[in-house]
């Protein structure tokens, strides 16, 4: 069985820590034969190292995986897949090559990073001695996840400018944190369903929990998390 | 650190055998592109003020903020002191290429003075550095704004030699560090972030492939420079040339002057050596961690600042930063050109 109760557990403490750290909102999984082989959220305040982002977590995830196994990484890689709530920056993207991942999924593109695209297309460039090219598949309806880093980037990086104070707007926080927690969750959903879409999914709880107080978004998952 | 100290006294002379060129921007370095438009004769030199007021309303030739409306006559004994420029050629709407200057005035304006009308070049763009300006004015006078850097950057000259010795030290580091990666069963990549406030190394990377695919030396680095911070991920404990010093250490930060003990913030502000150019994912990596300046010996065939892609000047990202390759480039294309050969064995197995 993929995921047991012990795994769901243990989302949802990763999910508590990005809630109480204030990093970008930004979650992902690395799927291999219908298992996830890793999963990250940004680390970028905790760590102080800029490159943290989900994604090169995630990665170091696998690397243990394959490490514990005595798996062979490159093979392991080829038959991964990446799925990550906002477009993979420029350098997540070439490190995705490097790993020759074949595909990735991701909802919402990066207007400010994205390297699958947007700023640029590191994922389809002639670029022979970085890794391999690999497929992208945008997510449905992304205009709200987009619009969600909108609401996060409104916010002041607690560590990026020294001299402004730092305000958050509390409600908006949760909501793009909730967003990480349902992208926590999902892949027992989108794995019992054969990786279905959780897109949608996820946009659905990002309406509904942009629409009513945090404490109760919080509640309410907690309630949901139960029932699952 | 002792063999190093050793090296900056045996190399500091040796700063003459490189040139640190500036890596700029597609816009800075590009061919000066050119136009066509109609220019004219101003026979009579008084009329020139006033043709110049009403071309302008009639044609603002906005676009061409950059270019003189007029120019003196290059040749000696030339029947008519003056040319003014009409209008684009793009401007004059379905009209052939030779006209006749009442088929591009209106016929209210005034034609004392002007000549008929020919067509000549102008540049397109605003000349952004002085081989753009000098090749563009040979076409037709233009304005140009200089940026006094660039063009002292250009010549290769923006170094003194006491800032080209501090130069050499740090590259020559990483390249100590290089080797060491090379021995080790890794690529031989070297780099060291340097604080050029105190003139300080923070931490010295190689290439640690081995373990961790993605630990190009750029990332290493990196993650030293954030362990130098109190954070960072990664332990290279294995690697003993992978090192960085702590901020604890540094005697200038109780102030005597009772200021805030200064935090530095990723790589802000600090100047990074590497051996050769970064890779798109490690060049992506500077521009999230805020490198003040990059300096690299010799470019790759893939690299992100300045071959493949010049991610350092890119628009759309919110950070960008100063290159410059050609430090110690002979002896950083050396450990490249190992490399190479290794390559080749190895395919020929």
């Amino acid at each position: 069985m993929n995921c047991s109760f012990t795994d769901l557990e243990e989302n949802t403490l990763i999910a508590k820590d990005a809630l109480s750290n204030g990093e970008v909102p930004v979650g992902c999984l690395l799927v291999h034969q219908n298992q996830v082989i890793g999963r990250g959220r940004n680390q970028v305040n905790q760590s102080k190292n800029a490159t943290r982002h989900a994604e090169m977590v995630a990665v170091d995830q696998l690397l243990d995986w394959c490490r514990h196994r005595n798996r062979d990484v490159r093979a392991v890689c080829e038959r991964t897949a990446l799925y990550v709530t906002v477009e993979p920056c420029v350098m997540c993207t070439a490190a995705l090559r490097l790993l020759h991942v074949p595909v990735v999924v991701f909802g919402c593109r990066n207007e400010r990073f994205g390297g699958c695209g947007s700023v640029l297309d590191v994922a389809s460039a002639d670029l022979p001695r970085t890794g391999t090219k690999f497929k992208v598949c945008e997510g449905h309806r992304s205009d709200e996840a987009i619009q969600m880093l909108k609401t996060f980037y409104k916010q002041e990086n607690p560590n990026g400018d020294q001299t402004h104070t730092h305000t958050h707007t509390h409600t908006h926080t949760h909501c793009v944190h909730i967003c990480v927690l349902c992208t926590f969750l999902f892949p027992h959903l989108f794995i019992s369903l054969f990786l279905l879409p959780f897109f949608l999914h996820f946009d659905s709880f990002s309406l509904f929990f942009n629409r009513v107080p945090s404490f109760l978004c919080l509640s309410s998952f907690f309630l949901l998390f139960s029932f699952l | 650190m002792e063999p190093q100290r050793k090296r900056r006294k045996g190399s500091a002379c040796d700063t003459d055998s490189w040139v640190a060129y500036p890596v700029l921007s597609d816009e800075q370095s590009q061919d000066v592109e050119l136009i066509e438009a109609f220019a004219a004769p101003i026979v009579d030199k008084k009329e020139t003020s006033r043709l110049v007021r009403e071309l302008n309303g009639l044609y603002p030739m906005i676009t061409l903020q950059h270019i003189k409306r007029v120019r003196a006559c290059k040749e000696e004994g030339s029947p008519h002191p003056l040319e003014v420029l009409v209008c684009l050629v793009s401007d004059a709407h379905g009209q052939e290429k030779m006209v006749s200057i009442d088929s591009l005035l209106p016929s209210d304006f005034r034609r004392d003075g002007l000549g008929e009308p020919f067509v000549v070049k102008v540049p397109a763009r605003p000349p952004l550095t002085r081989p753009q300006f000098e090749i563009a004015s040979k076409h037709w006078p233009l304005a140009f704004h200089e940026d006094k850097q660039v063009t002292v950057a250009l010549k290769g000259e923006l170094f003194s030699p006491l800032q080209k010795a501090k130069m050499h030290m740090y590259m020559t580091t990483a390249l100590t560090a290089a080797k060491a990666g090379r021995e080790g069963g890794m690529e031989a990549v070297g780099a060291v972030a340097v604080d050029p406030a105190m003139d300080r190394i923070i931490a010295v990377s190689h290439d640690c492939r081995g373990k961790h695919p993605l630990h190009h030396a750029v990332m290493v680095c990196i993650d030293l420079v954030a362990r130098s911070q109190g954070g960072g991920c990664y332990s290279y404990d294995q690697y003993p040339a992978c090192h960085f010093s702590s901020p604890s250490s540094n005697p200038f930060e109780n102030t005597s002057e009772g200021e805030p003990a200064f935090q530095p913030y990723i790589c802000t502000g600090y100047d990074l050596y590497v051996t050769r150019e970064p890779c798109v994912m490690c060049a992506m990596a500077l521009v999230h961690s805020r490198i003040g300046r990059v300096f690299y010996g010799t470019t790759s065939a893939d690299g992100a600042l300045g071959t493949k892609y010049k991610l350092h000047t890119q628009k759309d990202l919110n950070h960008r930063f100063e290159v410059y390759r050609g430090l110690l480039s002979k002896q950083c294309e050396d450990l490249n050109g190992l490399e190479d050969h290794f390559e080749k064995e190895h395919l020929k197995e």
